[in-house]
């Protein structure tokens, strides 16, 4: 899914192209932030207080007032974003990059961890299911790999809630790790573990589905190949023909998907931090939501789209190193 | 491009998918007309178990569960459907604009594409929601404008590989317009694509939607699946799983699962990379 204009363009100059065209849908998005406040009819502080159920007395409204009127113009305001002053949260007491930076690791925790295992179950799962094509082991995995596809986060979450911490009581309900437990070492390490467990099994049962499914139907496509026939006759081992021969092939499909669905896979995890009351920012923004808590709102939502860009434009480069084909080309 | 429809209609996927959608499209359709109670009357006993007159219990303000499950279901379904369509229509439009004219227009739709698709939806909806506090229709569209890229991506590759066939050549070698051509020729042809992308826009924003409320983005009034499930969440260490959230749960999954199977159904008999020697869609 290689964007367009690559008829004429060459790699490198697509490469700068993305970088550019990322660089400003940065600059769009911290700018949107900066001026969507001030399209809001009247005195949106007072508003947006108004239904919180955080009072701010009048000092405290006139600084936020102030914070919002941005004497600096966009200037201003960008500096501010770079310099990491965002602003005062009225509803936690904490100045926001504080909160931010504190959620931040439980949630690059809970979501890379996610898709690391994710993306090798999907693969190796995918790899295998297509090399044994048609049998009845096969047709049930897909068949089970799709029912889940069906299942949006939120149900698993529930439910896996419900069985395996409320009933069974294995796993804890709540947080990212025992509250002033104290433990060093290796005994925290396991109760972060233990408690990551069932939020990261409810986003993997989420991500699996769709990254196996890819991988089976470009390895399907990939072993009619005929160079695959080729290595067939050459009576290379079958392990050497699926993985140094035929997988390499089905990876870039499964970078590609993942490219064009992280930007979506975040609202997921969003709810899936909500359900288990994981510390991470989904945990935060969704306090700030129920608080009014604009700074704090504002700052997640930018902040995570511009991790979001990130990440894709990180990706862009990866496409270089799984393909020859586009790093050599032209 | 065409369905065989008797090809379609033999996919147990599909068929799964298209009665789970037609039993949601007739609760969304007859939704107010099945329910027992007004969804919002909150004069009955609270967090009562199931009875006779109660067949899901009562919830914590006193509404009946019922009836707020078959209004919510309406309100996602709705969503959906608005925003999947309004995603197609300018998926379409940019994917046969894209492919047909070329050039700087095919360069700027797709660059464009490109960035929305990094962007995060959610975040947007997120600000938008708690700023202006909009009608769900206006964050259905709003959303749709997040939702077009990867229908348009579609369409316009089908677009370039249709523009070098035969018919379409011969409908240039006479005289036809680009505009003739795109109505109809190319628009009619790829219709079953339009089905694919419907399917995976809806689904998405059906789950979107279910998100949204459970985060507690729209008025608190409005009736939602994902909004239902937040309240009951509250009340996890009481016995209220099996009338209060379950239901829900399960409307939600079911719902997203049907469209996801119709989508699934489809491109298993559309994708003709995917078929044997034999043409038995794998």
């Amino acid at each position: 899914m290689k964007a367009t204009g690559g008829r004429e363009m060459t790699g490198k100059r697509r490469g700068v192209g993305t970088v550019i065209s990322f660089a400003l849908a940065a600059l769009v998005m911290i700018y949107l932030s900066y001026q969507v406040p001030r399209l809001l009819p009247g005195d949106f502080v007072t508003a947006m207080y108004a239904s919180s159920q955080v009072t701010l007395t009048a000092e405290e409204a006139a600084d936020l007032r102030a914070y919002y009127a941005q004497e600096g113009g966009f200037g201003g305001y960008l500096a501010r974003v770079l310099t990491l002053d965002w602003g005062y949260s009225y509803a936690f007491l904490t100045p926001v990059s504080e909160l931010f930076f504190e959620a931040l690791p439980w949630t690059l925790l809970l979501l890379g961890t996610a898709h690391l295992l994710s993306m090798a179950a999907g693969f190796v799962g995918g790899v295998e299911a297509a090399w044994r094509h048609g049998r009845v082991a096969e047709k049930g995995l897909v068949g089970g790999m799709t029912l889940l596809e069906g299942m949006p986060e939120i149900s698993t979450g529930v439910i896996l809630l419900f069985v395996f911490a409320l009933n069974l009581n294995w796993f804890p309900a709540v947080g990212a790790e025992t509250a002033y437990a104290d433990l060093g070492g290796i005994d925290r390490l396991g109760n972060i573990l233990h408690h990551l467990a069932l939020p990261l099994t409810t986003l993997i049962l989420a991500y699996v589905p769709g990254n196996f499914l890819l991988t089976r139907n470009s390895m399907i496509l990939v072993l009619r190949a005929p160079f695959i026939q080729t290595a067939r006759a050459k009576g290379l081992p079958p392990i050497r023909i699926r993985y140094a021969h035929a997988a390499r092939n089905a990876l870039l499909p499964l970078a590609t998907r993942f490219g064009l669905r992280l930007a979506f896979m975040i609202t997921g995890a969003l709810v899936i931090e909500r359900i288990y009351a994981y510390p991470g920012l989904g945990t935060l923004l969704f306090n700030a939501i129920q608080a009014r808590d604009l700074p704090v709102i504002q700052s997640v939502v930018l902040m995570s789209s511009i991790g979001v860009l990130g990440v894709i434009l990180c990706l862009e480069a990866a496409y270089r190193l799984i393909d020859p084909r586009i790093r050599n080309a032209h | 491009m065409h369905i065989n429809r008797k090809e379609v209609l033999r996919d147990p996927w599909f068929v799964a998918g298209l009665c789970l959608a037609l039993a949601f499209g007739f609760v969304a359709l007859l939704g107010p007309a099945l329910a027992p109670y007004d969804p919002w009357n909150m004069g009955f006993e609270p967090i009562a178990s199931p009875d006779s007159r109660h067949l899901l219990g009562v919830n914590d303000g006193g509404q009946d569960i019922l009836s707020e499950l078959l209004y919510a279901v309406r309100n996602t379904v709705a969503f959906g459907l608005l925003s999947g369509l309004a995603a197609l229509g300018l998926g379409v439009a940019a994917g046969l604009a894209a492919g047909w004219y070329g050039g700087p227009v095919d360069a700027f739709l797709m660059r464009l594409a490109d960035v929305l698709l990094a962007v995060p939806a959610v975040m947007v909806l997120i600000l938008a929601a708690a700023l202006f506090r909009p009608e769900p229709w206006v964050l259905a569209l709003l959303l749709a404008v997040f939702a077009w890229p990867t229908i348009s991506k579609t369409i316009r590759a089908q677009t370039l590989s249709l523009r070098t066939s035969l018919h379409v050549k011969a409908a240039v070698r006479m005289g036809a317009s680009g505009r003739y051509i795109l109505r109809r020729h190319l628009l009619p042809e790829m219709f079953p694509l339009y089905l694919i992308g419907f399917a995976a826009k809806a689904r998405m924003a059906m789950f979107m939607e279910a998100s949204l409320a459970f985060l507690g983005l729209f008025d608190p009034s409005r009736k939602s699946l994902g909004m239902m499930i937040s309240y009951a969440l509250k009340f996890y260490y009481m016995d209220i799983w099996w009338h209060w959230l379950m239901p829900p749960v399960l409307c939600l999954s079911l719902l997203i699962m049907g469209v996801t199977f119709l989508a699934v159904g489809l491109e298993k008999v559309l994708d003709p990379r995917l078929r044997t020697v034999t043409g038995e869609p794998v």
